[in-house]
């Protein structure tokens, strides 16, 4: 019944979200498809995050830092080599999850609030790199990046960027369906429910643990190479703990647990973040509303709504 | 090779010490294959303790343990799965957001999901049947969709119970499997564990103070007091030794 409904719902809300995406590039304005574009790198890293934190419970709070890294990595390599942009990307994600997996060797150990104060610590100490390596950041002064090549194609707007940007978020979003409809998801899950019973039913709770977190990282990497497919320049002070708890933002809103929620948190979440640009002195006052009034009235989030258990008891 | 079989599960002369206290003190007993064999005493007798041991979640200051000849305070927690030992909880320790289904999928994890490709792979068919069939052994079969949190508590424990079976053990070890159960929900569980020796030939090892069943389903007791073992044999040799009366004096007579 409900699981039908659901179903069925969801079929009809990728439809609906296919037609508007097609529809688009026919008459929207450059500054409409560039939003869009950023809306899409924004559901990829709430994608990623959901993965880490919303299927397998661990609270990492690093993701902006593997964006940065997935965002220079694409474009150093774009900038003095131009070779096909699907090696450009891969090398971002192949460079953040392998940080990530270092990362996760250390910070895994912990639990909770250790595990998100590492993380976060992390999460500056890359922003401090991003920021002091001049030679190859450009430090302060942020970096020009040139516009990515595919197919000998050189990608200068947000139009010409705009269908590879739909492909990858696309891939990306089935990507995370089958990962959760997998026994690793399930193993995700088993370890977010009960570490001691995942163990006895014989997943090897770290190794999923730092595996859950090295995908959430590589797919943040992908999100920095979809970044630079639309824009012309980075600046480190963007790739801050902001970044990440505007991600974190949109995906405790869409509803932690839940794809759709993630996709849904970060649209609307993105566009919020977008209208807010001119007033970013109320921003985080705003955010920080938001968030409250979901923890106290919707704690599982928008999902919730979709599925009918808008309740959030929690055994 | 000793002309002795090696047992199917033994204890060899284990001791915990936490601080300064001695929760298990120089225990050592014998396990024998497709038997029901319970471990009981009073509260703080070390019971848990040893189980604890045994299923890999404490590692004993000394001593050894060993199954089918095989040490096992060597082996990883999550390893004991594929060497055949499932484990149930004290307090149930369920994915309780997950389906009861998905609950007892993840007992196959260990045999599903060797390999990378494997684990990216989806349950398949044979793993969902036989999940599906130990759901209706244990009762289940009209909850699978449910998300195991929504189970009265009776029911909590069978599904913990057929999560443990769907690992195909040799050896269940259950951690007070009756706790908290009603009458004849005790029965039934009284049913369903002596079908799994008899039948099934699982060996069972469980730690429990609901006497009625003890005495009912086990082939042979082990009694701890004060971290000792204090006497073992079948129920009836158990239920009259003095020392074991004398154990559980003050908490009311054992009864059988």
């Amino acid at each position: 019944m409900s699981r039908a409904a659901t179903f069925s719902s969801d079929r009809v809300m990728l439809a609906l979200l296919a037609l508007v995406l097609a529809v688009l590039p026919f008459g929207a304005s450059g500054y409409v498809l560039y939003v869009v574009n950023l809306l899409m790198v924004f559901a990829v890293l709430a994608l990623g995050m959901h993965l880490v934190i919303g299927e397998t419970g661990q609270f990492a709070l690093s993701h902006a830092a593997f964006f940065g890294i997935g965002i220079y990595t694409t474009g150093l390599i774009n900038n003095h080599w131009q070779p096909p942009f699907v090696l450009s990307i891969l090398a971002g994600a192949v460079l953040a999850a392998a940080v990530g997996w270092v990362i996760g060797l250390l910070a895994l150990r912990m639990r909770d609030i250790y595990l998100a104060l590492a993380t976060f610590a992390f999460g500056e100490a890359m922003q401090w790199v991003f920021l002091n390596w001049e030679s190859v950041t450009n430090g302060s002064n942020g970096m020009r990046m040139r516009p990515a090549a595919i197919g000998g194609l050189q990608l200068v707007s947000d139009l010409q960027a705009y269908p590879f940007v739909v492909v990858i978020a696309a891939f990306m979003l089935w990507l995370t369906v089958a990962i959760a409809r997998s026994r690793l998801g399930s193993a995700f899950r088993a370890v977010r429910e009960s570490d001691v019973a995942a163990m006895a039913m014989g997943v090897n709770t770290r190794g999923v643990k730092i595996f859950a977190f090295v995908l959430s990282a590589a797919f943040a990497g992908v999100a920095g190479g979809m970044y630079t497919l639309f824009a012309s320049f980075i600046h480190p002070e963007s790739l801050g703990f902001q970044t990440t708890v505007l991600v974190l933002t949109m995906v405790v809103v869409g509803g932690l647990g839940s794809v759709r929620g993630a996709v849904a948190g970060a649209i609307i979440f993105g566009l919020v973040s977008e209208l807010l640009r001119q007033a970013p002195s109320y921003q985080e006052i705003i955010y920080g509303g938001i968030l409250m009034l979901f923890m106290m009235f919707l704690p599982k989030g928008l999902a919730s709504m979709f599925t009918g258990r808008a309740k959030g008891e929690k055994s | 090779m000793s002309i002795m079989q090696t047992p199917f599960l033994a204890v060899n002369d284990i001791s915990v010490v936490f601080g300064g206290l001695k929760a298990v003190n120089g225990l050592s007993f014998e396990v024998a294959q497709g038997c029901i064999h319970a471990l009981i005493g009073p509260n703080g007798a070390g019971k848990s303790t040893t189980f604890n041991c045994i299923s890999r979640f404490y590692m004993p200051s000394s001593g050894s343990v060993t199954f089918q000849g095989r040490e096992l305070t060597a082996v990883a927690p999550h390893r004991m799965a594929a060497l055949g030992i499932a484990r149930t909880f004290q307090n149930l320790e369920l994915f309780s957001e997950l389906s009861v289904l998905e609950n007892v999928l993840l007992g196959t994890h260990a045999r599903g999901a060797g390999s990378l490709g494997q684990l990216l792979r989806r349950a398949d068919r044979e793993s969902i049947e036989f999940a599906e069939h130990l759901l209706a052994r244990v009762g289940l079969a009209d909850a699978r969709k449910q998300p195991a949190r929504d189970l009265d508590f009776g029911r909590q424990k069978l599904l913990e119970l057929a999560r443990a079976l769907a690992i195909r053990p040799t050896l269940l070890l259950l951690d007070e499997p009756a706790a908290g159960l009603r009458n004849r929900e005790i029965e039934s569980l009284d049913r369903l564990l002596k079908e799994l020796a008899g039948r099934d030939g699982i060996t069972v090892l469980l730690v429990e103070h609901v006497m009625q069943l003890v005495m009912s389903i086990s082939d042979r007791i082990t009694v701890m007091a004060f971290g000792e073992k204090i006497a073992e044999g079948t129920p009836a040799q158990v239920g009259n030794d003095p020392r074991v009366i004398e154990a559980y004096l003050g908490q009311g007579a054992i009864h059988v």
